[in-house]
């Protein structure tokens, strides 16, 4: 069925491509082993409590990814020139790093946009999320009457949502933010909701012995308990905020954003704009992410899972 | 699951978010229609409490709108342009995309936790894939496979699978390592070889693992499927009727339309929840 749309010559230059992947990919997987072996030697002498001996020794066990990543990319180029596969198709790493350049000022301009969507809509949806979940817990008969619904809630898909949305509330970044601000809500709800209930009741048990008030309860045990679901739900979030900012682009915006870039230059085919967008959009996910690791790691790094 | 302790609760906050909906509704279309009065428009309502009620584009649909666009977007179900109809599509594109992603996925666990060279190259890899909003990758992906002659519905299957099978090789790289060092022991003392300690042991622990990356990703590929949808605008689906009415932007039929793939998404986690049951009896008293 497929093969059928090709004739002959183009069937065979489509086997030789196949080809070359599955040569490519037996080669990345040698580069990743070799590479990875001569990183077990270099790490076997395990150094003690040295900082920065640490630092050089995380580095290096980064090394075969990187390595692979990099052959990656020169193969990826190498059979792209080889088999002269136009930009309409595939462009080649080098064409996107040069469109890249060339277009970079639009593209900030849509980085911007689609930061500023993403940022505020998460900011709403988490601490509205939090709050709520202050409020189900405080509350049994919320936590009784609300929460099957916030679950059932968490499996509607954002697209969906999306359109609606940006009709309702106009083609402005706000309307954006809102598609965001609901995304998140409902993980951060159900994750502190669940922090903040599911505490051992050995504890409660000691606070009341303690003769603790409940607002001590909450402020020094249910709150620490559930700092750790919070934050985990605010890592999930940092990426479904991007997925949301970029979705609800797809779905009318006034001219810029991430999202628009790739639904507008997919349509002229222009894929080395796309594939510049997209590097883009996953630089800027690795570093929501991230960041909200690195403040989960500052505020609970008590907590056992950050443990040696 | 749901206890009878819940329904009273759940009854009353249904009932209060029902109520709310309309002076929301009010609040977004009162100005609009008010507006409209003034234009001069000729209009079959009176005031502009009454037009909020029976708008041509409106901001919120109100529930009588709702219920005329049901009767014209959801019956007969079987024809080309109703709701389940195009659910229906969207649907088996989802589960044939979760079906691949999971082949995949499980090929790459195996291959993660038997490979140590393989672990260290592409975990990080896979662990970066996470963060970034895949989604962004799917309409040039579904332009790209019209490209070479891959249409109908299993462009859309492949985009699907593309999202969900990340989530699910981590979970059950996670779960192939999660037996007990002493039940691995205990294999061992039985002279059992690797392989049979992957099938008796590794794997049968590793599938609850599989249907927790499931529950996550079987809502990743729907929306994947629907934006591969919108993007390609041929053969069915919600993702289609979704970029049609955007287009016209009909207000009624884009709420239909997002009420359909709710109810669409609610179903395939609750297909999975079953399966779940089904296939994982020993979990149930969890």
């Amino acid at each position: 069925m497929i093969v059928s749309h090709w004739n002959s010559s183009e069937a065979w230059s489509g086997l030789s491509v196949v080809i070359s992947c599955v040569l490519a990919l037996v080669g990345l997987l040698g580069v990743g082993g070799v590479s990875s072996g001569v990183v077990s030697l270099l790490s076997a002498p395990r150094a003690k409590n040295k900082t920065g001996f640490n630092l050089v020794l995380s580095i290096i066990s980064l090394l075969p990814a990187i390595l692979l990543a990099v052959v990656a990319v020169v193969l990826v180029e190498a059979l792209i020139h080889a088999f002269q596969i136009p930009v309409a198709q595939i462009p080649a790493p080098t064409a996107v790093i040069q469109k890249f350049l060339e277009s970079r000022q639009v593209l900030w301009r849509d980085t911007q946009t689609t930061l500023l969507e993403a940022g505020v809509g998460y900011l709403i949806g988490a601490s509205l999320g939090v709050i709520v979940a202050i409020l189900v817990s405080r509350y049994q008969f919320l936590n009784k009457g609300l929460m099957p619904y916030a679950t059932i809630f968490s499996s509607i898909p954002i697209v969906a949502l999306a359109p609606v949305i940006v009709k309702a509330a106009g083609l402005e970044w706000g309307s954006k933010a809102a598609v965001v601000a609901i995304t998140i809500f409902f993980p951060v709800l159900v994750n502190t909701a669940r922090g903040l209930l599911e505490v051992n009741p050995l504890t409660i048990d000691l606070m009341r012995s303690y003769a603790a008030d409940p607002r001590r309860v909450f402020m020094d045990l249910r709150i620490p308990n559930a700092l750790p679901y919070i934050f985990n739900a605010l890592k999930i979030s940092t990426t479904l905020a991007l997925i949301g900012a970029i979705v609800a682009e797809f779905f009318g915006s006034t001219g810029s954003g991430l999202g628009f870039r790739i639904l507008v230059e997919t349509g002229q085919a222009s894929f080395d704009s796309v594939w510049a967008a997209i590097n883009i959009a996953s630089f800027l996910g690795i570093i929501f992410y991230n960041l909200a690791a690195l403040l989960e790691r500052r505020v609970t790094g008590w907590h056992v899972s950050f443990r040696e | 699951m749901m206890r009878s302790s819940h329904f009273v609760p759940m009854f009353i906050v249904g009932v209060v978010l029902i109520a709310l909906y309309f002076p929301i509704m009010l609040l977004a279309n009162y100005p609009a229609a008010a507006r409209a009065l003034q234009r001069g428009a000729v209009l079959e309502c009176k005031t502009a409490l009454e037009c909020s009620f029976d708008m041509r584009s409106p901001i919120i649909p109100a529930p009588a709108q709702l219920l005329r666009g049901v009767r014209s977007l959801y019956f007969p179900p079987t024809s080309e342009t109703s709701v389940p109809y195009n659910a229906f599509f969207t649907g088996l594109e989802t589960l044939s995309g979760l079906a691949l992603a999971s082949i995949v996925g499980l090929g790459l666990a195996v291959l993660l936790v038997a490979s140590k060279a393989f672990e260290r190259a592409l975990l990080p890899w896979l662990v970066a894939s996470q963060t970034v909003p895949i989604i962004a990758i799917a309409p040039m992906l579904a332009v790209l496979l019209g490209q070479y002659g891959v249409e109908g519905w299993i462009p859309k299957a492949i985009i699907a699978a593309y999202i969900a099978f990340f989530p699910i090789a981590i979970g059950v790289s996670k779960g192939l390592r999660s037996p007990d060092p002493i039940q691995v022991d205990l294999m061992k003392t039985y002279n059992a070889g690797s392989l049979q300690t992957f099938a008796k042991l590794r794997f049968p622990s590793s599938i609850p693992y599989l249907f927790t990356a499931f529950k996550v990703s079987v809502t990743a590929a729907l929306i994947g499927a629907i934006i591969s949808e919108s993007a390609t605008i041929s053969g069915a689906g919600l993702g289609k009727m979704l970029s049609e009415n955007s287009r016209a932007s009909d207000a009624v039929g884009l709420w239909l339309v997002m009420i359909g793939s709710a109810v669409l998404g609610i179903l395939l986690v609750s297909i999975v929840g079953w399966l779940e049951r089904v296939v994982t009896p020993w979990q149930r008293n969890r």
